[in-house]
C-alpha cells in the first residue's frame, strides 16, 4: 500500500542553486542576502564628519528605483526631496526614527513612503513605492466625479424629453417618434461616456505598470481601417495606409491598448473629415524622436494660425529607438490655443457650428495615457482648414523576420 | 601647483559645491510643486508654507556663493573645474529666482482662496504648473547626473511651456470679458501664469549650464522659438 504524505510533510527538494560553502551559511550573510531580495528599497547612509550624506549600500530594489551611480556616491544625487533630505538629517543627528510620504515628480510620478531608522554609525533609509495604493483611492474619487458632472447634461435632457411626453405631447405621435429617436441617443451616450471613463480609469490604474509583449502596428493599422469601411464609405472617404510588410514595425506595448489608440485616432481623424477626402495612415519602424526636427511645413502653420505641440514627451535615453505612426486629416484643423489642452478631459474645441456633440471628450486622454504608459510620445500638427496630423512614437523592438504572407507596402482603403 | 592630498581636497569641494546645489534645487521644485498646489486646491496652509520656505532658498544661495567665490579665490581652478564652479553659482541664483517666483504664486493663492466665485481655470493653471514642475525636474536631473543629452532635451522643448502660457492668456482673458466679478482673480492668474512661464524659461536656463559646464560651448542647433505677443482676441469671439 503506497504511504501518501500530505504536501508540506514531504521533503522539499535540494534547491538548484550552488550549495552553500560554510561562510555562505552563515546567519548574519543570510540576513544580509535578504535584504538583497526584499521587495522594498532599502538604503544605507553614513556621513563622515561634516561631508554631506554618502550611500553606503544598496538593495537590489534601491538599485531599480533610483539611479544609482556607485557606492560611495552622495545621497543627494539620488534623492534630493527637501523633506526626506531633513528627516535623515534629524535621524542622523538625535538617532530618532522618522517617516514620511511624498510624490516623485516628473512625467511618471511615484508616492512613496519612507522609513528612516538609526543604525550605529549609519541610517537606514527603506522606500515603499504606494503609488498603486493611493491611485486606487483617487481614481475613484476622480471617477464619481466626472461621471457625475458629465453625465449630468444628457441626464437633464432625457428628463426634460420624459417630462414633455408625459404631459403636452402625450397624444402627438409624430412628436413622439421624434423625442423617442433623440432620446435613444442620450442614452447611447451616457453608455458610452461610462464606457470611456471606465477605460480611462483601467488604463491609469495600470499605467506606471510597463507593458510586456509587442505587436505589429501594422496590422493593427490594417484591422482598425478595415473596421471602419461602413462609416467611409457613407462619407465617401477614402482611408490610405502606408507602412511596413508585417513584421517590421513592431513595438514594445499591450495590443490591445496600441489598437485602441489607434482605433481613437482613427475616429476622429474619420469624425473631422469634410465628405469625400481621405485620411493617411503611415507608419515607419526604427526612428528617432526628435521633437523639433526642422520642417518646412512647421512655419507655414504658424502663419496660418496653427502649430506643432509635443503633447507628450518621451522619457526614454536618447539613443531609443521608436516605431512611429501618423494619422493625418484633411478636416477642419484645429488652431493654436486649442492645441496645449487637446488631451484635457471632455475638452471640445468650440466651434462656430452648433451641430449634435457626438463623441465623448475622452478620446485623446485615453490615448495620451495609454502612450504615456508605454514610454512612447504623441504629438499633433495642425491648422485651422489644413487638417490635422497625430504622431505617435512607440519604442520598437529589434526587426524579426516576417512570418506569413508579406502584404503589399501601401494599400488603400476604399468603401466598396 | 597643486599637491596631490590638495587636488584630492580640491574634488571633494568640487562635488561638495556640487551637491549643495542639487539640494538647493530639491527645494525649489519642491516650492514649485507646493505652490501650484496651493493654487489648484486653494490651500491656505500650503500657500503659507511656501512663504515662509523660502528664506532657506535666500539663505542657501548665499551660502553656496560664497563657497564658489571662496573656490575660485583659493584654487583658481581652470578649464571645467573652473567651469564647475561657475556653474553652480550660476545655478543657485537661477534656483533663487525660481523660488522667488514660487513664493509670489503662493501669495497669489492666499488671495485667490479667498475670493468668492470658484472658477474651473485654476484647471488649467494646475496643468501648467505641472509641466513647468516636470520640465525643472528634468533639467535638475539632468545637472545632478552631467547628463548633456538630457539637458538638451528640455532645452529643446521649452515650447511646450510657451504654448500653454499662450492657450491659458487667451482663456483668462476671454473669461474677464465674460464676467467682470472675476477679473480680479483673472488678474492674479495671469500672474500666476507668467511666473511659471518664467519658471520654465529658467528650466532652459539650467539646461544651458548642464552643456556649458561638460561640453565648454553653448548649444548650436538653431532652435525655433514663438516670439511676439498674442493680440487680444477681438470682442466678438467672447462667449456670453
Amino acid at each position: 500500500m503506497p504511504v501518501l504524505t500530505l504536501p508540506w510533510r514531504r521533503a522539499a527538494p535540494p534547491l538548484q542553486s550552488e550549495a552553500a560553502t560554510p561562510a555562505e551559511q552563515n546567519d548574519v550573510t543570510l540576513f544580509a542576502a535578504a535584504l538583497q531580495e526584499l521587495p522594498d528599497a532599502v538604503l544605507l547612509v553614513r556621513r563622515e564628519g561634516t561631508a554631506l550624506p554618502k550611500i553606503v549600500s544598496t538593495n537590489a530594489a534601491a538599485r531599480g528605483m533610483l539611479r544609482i551611480g556607485s557606492d560611495g556616491e552622495q545621497l543627494v544625487s539620488v534623492l534630493r526631496h527637501p523633506a526626506l533630505l531633513a528627516a535623515v538629517e534629524d535621524t542622523l543627528a538625535t538617532g530618532k526614527e522618522n517617516t514620511l510620504s511624498y510624490d516623485t515628480g516628473g512625467l511618471r510620478s511615484q508616492m512613496l513612503r519612507v522609513w528612516v531608522r538609526s543604525l550605529p554609525m549609519a541610517v537606514l533609509i527603506v522606500l515603499r513605492d504606494e503609488t498603486e495604493a493611493r491611485r486606487v483611492e483617487r481614481m475613484r474619487v476622480d471617477f464619481l466625479a466626472n461621471a457625475s458632472h458629465e453625465l449630468r447634461t444628457p441626464l437633464a435632457s432625457l428628463s426634460g424629453f420624459i417630462e414633455t411626453l408625459q404631459g403636452h405631447a402625450k397624444e402627438d405621435s409624430e412628436a413622439r417618434e421624434r423625442f423617442l429617436d433623440i432620446m435613444a441617443g442620450q442614452a447611447k451616450r451616457m453608455s458610452r461616456l461610462i464606457d470611456d471613463l471606465l477605460s480611462l480609469s483601467r488604463i491609469e490604474l495600470n499605467e506606471h505598470v510597463p507593458p510586456s509583449g509587442t505587436c505589429d502596428l501594422s496590422l493593427i493599422a490594417r484591422e482598425a481601417a478595415d473596421g471602419l469601411l461602413p462609416t467611409i464609405s457613407t462619407k465617401g472617404l477614402r482611408i490610405e495606409i502606408s507602412a511596413p510588410p508585417p513584421g517590421e514595425a513592431i513595438a514594445v506595448g499591450e495590443r490591445d491598448q496600441i489598437a485602441q489608440v489607434v482605433q481613437n485616432l482613427l475616429d476622429n481623424a474619420v469624425k473631422y473629415s469634410l465628405d469625400g477626402a481621405s485620411v493617411s495612415i503611415t507608419i515607419e519602424a526604427d526612428v528617432a524622436f526628435d521633437s523639433n526636427a526642422p520642417g518646412p511645413d512647421r512655419a507655414s502653420l504658424r502663419d496660418s494660425g496653427g502649430g506643432h505641440l509635443t503633447l507628450l514627451a518621451a522619457e526614454r535615453s536618447y539613443e531609443t529607438r521608436y516605431v512611429a505612426i501618423r494619422i493625418a486629416d484633411s478636416g477642419r484643423g484645429i488652431a493654436r490655443e486649442h492645441l496645449p489642452r487637446l488631451t484635457e478631459r471632455f475638452y471640445r474645441v468650440a466651434s462656430q457650428k452648433t451641430g449634435e456633440i457626438s463623441g465623448t471628450g475622452l478620446g485623446l486622454a485615453i490615448v495620451k495615457h495609454i502612450v504615456n504608459r508605454h514610454h512612447g510620445a504623441l504629438m499633433v500638427e495642425s491648422a485651422p482648414g489644413a487638417g490635422t496630423a497625430f504622431t505617435v512614437y512607440l519604442p520598437s523592438v529589434a526587426r524579426t523576420p516576417a512570418a506569413g504572407e508579406v502584404a503589399p507596402a501601401s494599400t488603400v482603403t476604399k468603401p466598396l | 601647483m597643486m599637491t596631490e592630498h590638495t587636488l584630492k581636497f580640491f574634488e571633494e569641494e568640487l562635488t561638495q559645491l556640487k551637491a549643495d546645489v542639487v539640494r538647493m534645487g530639491g527645494l525649489a521644485e519642491a516650492q514649485v510643486v507646493q505652490a501650484v498646489r496651493a493654487v489648484a486646491s486653494r490651500d491656505v496652509g500650503v500657500a503659507e508654507s511656501v512663504v515662509v520656505t523660502d528664506e532657506q532658498l535666500d539663505a542657501l544661495q548665499h551660502e553656496i556663493e560664497r563657497c564658489a567665490i571662496r573656490l575660485i579665490a583659493l584654487r583658481q581652478p581652470v578649464a571645467q573645474d573652473l567651469r564647475r564652479a561657475v556653474g553652480a553659482l550660476k545655478l543657485s541664483l537661477i534656483l533663487e529666482r525660481a523660488g522667488d517666483y514660487a513664493k509670489n504664486i503662493a501669495k497669489r493663492a492666499l488671495v485667490i482662496a479667498h475670493a468668492k466665485p470658484e472658477i474651473p481655470l485654476t484647471r488649467s493653471v494646475q496643468r501648467m504648473g505641472e509641466l513647468v514642475a516636470v520640465r525643472l525636474k528634468e533639467a535638475l536631473d539632468a545637472y545632478s547626473a552631467g547628463n548633456v543629452e538630457a539637458a538638451k532635451s528640455v532645452w529643446n522643448r521649452d515650447e511646450d511651456i510657451d504654448e500653454h502660457y499662450n492657450s491659458l492668456f487667451r482663456e483668462l482673458l476671454t473669461y474677464m470679458m465674460g464676467d467682470p466679478h472675476i477679473i480680479g482673480t483673472c488678474a492674479h492668474l495671469l500672474f500666476v501664469a507668467k511666473n511659471l512661464e518664467r519658471i520654465g524659461d529658467y528650466a532652459t536656463g539650467i539646461a544651458e549650464i548642464v552643456q556649458y559646464e561638460v561640453a565648454g560651448e553653448d548649444f548650436t542647433d538653431p532652435r525655433p522659438k514663438w516670439s511676439g505677443v498674442e493680440p487680444a482676441p477681438p470682442v466678438s469671439e467672447a462667449e456670453a
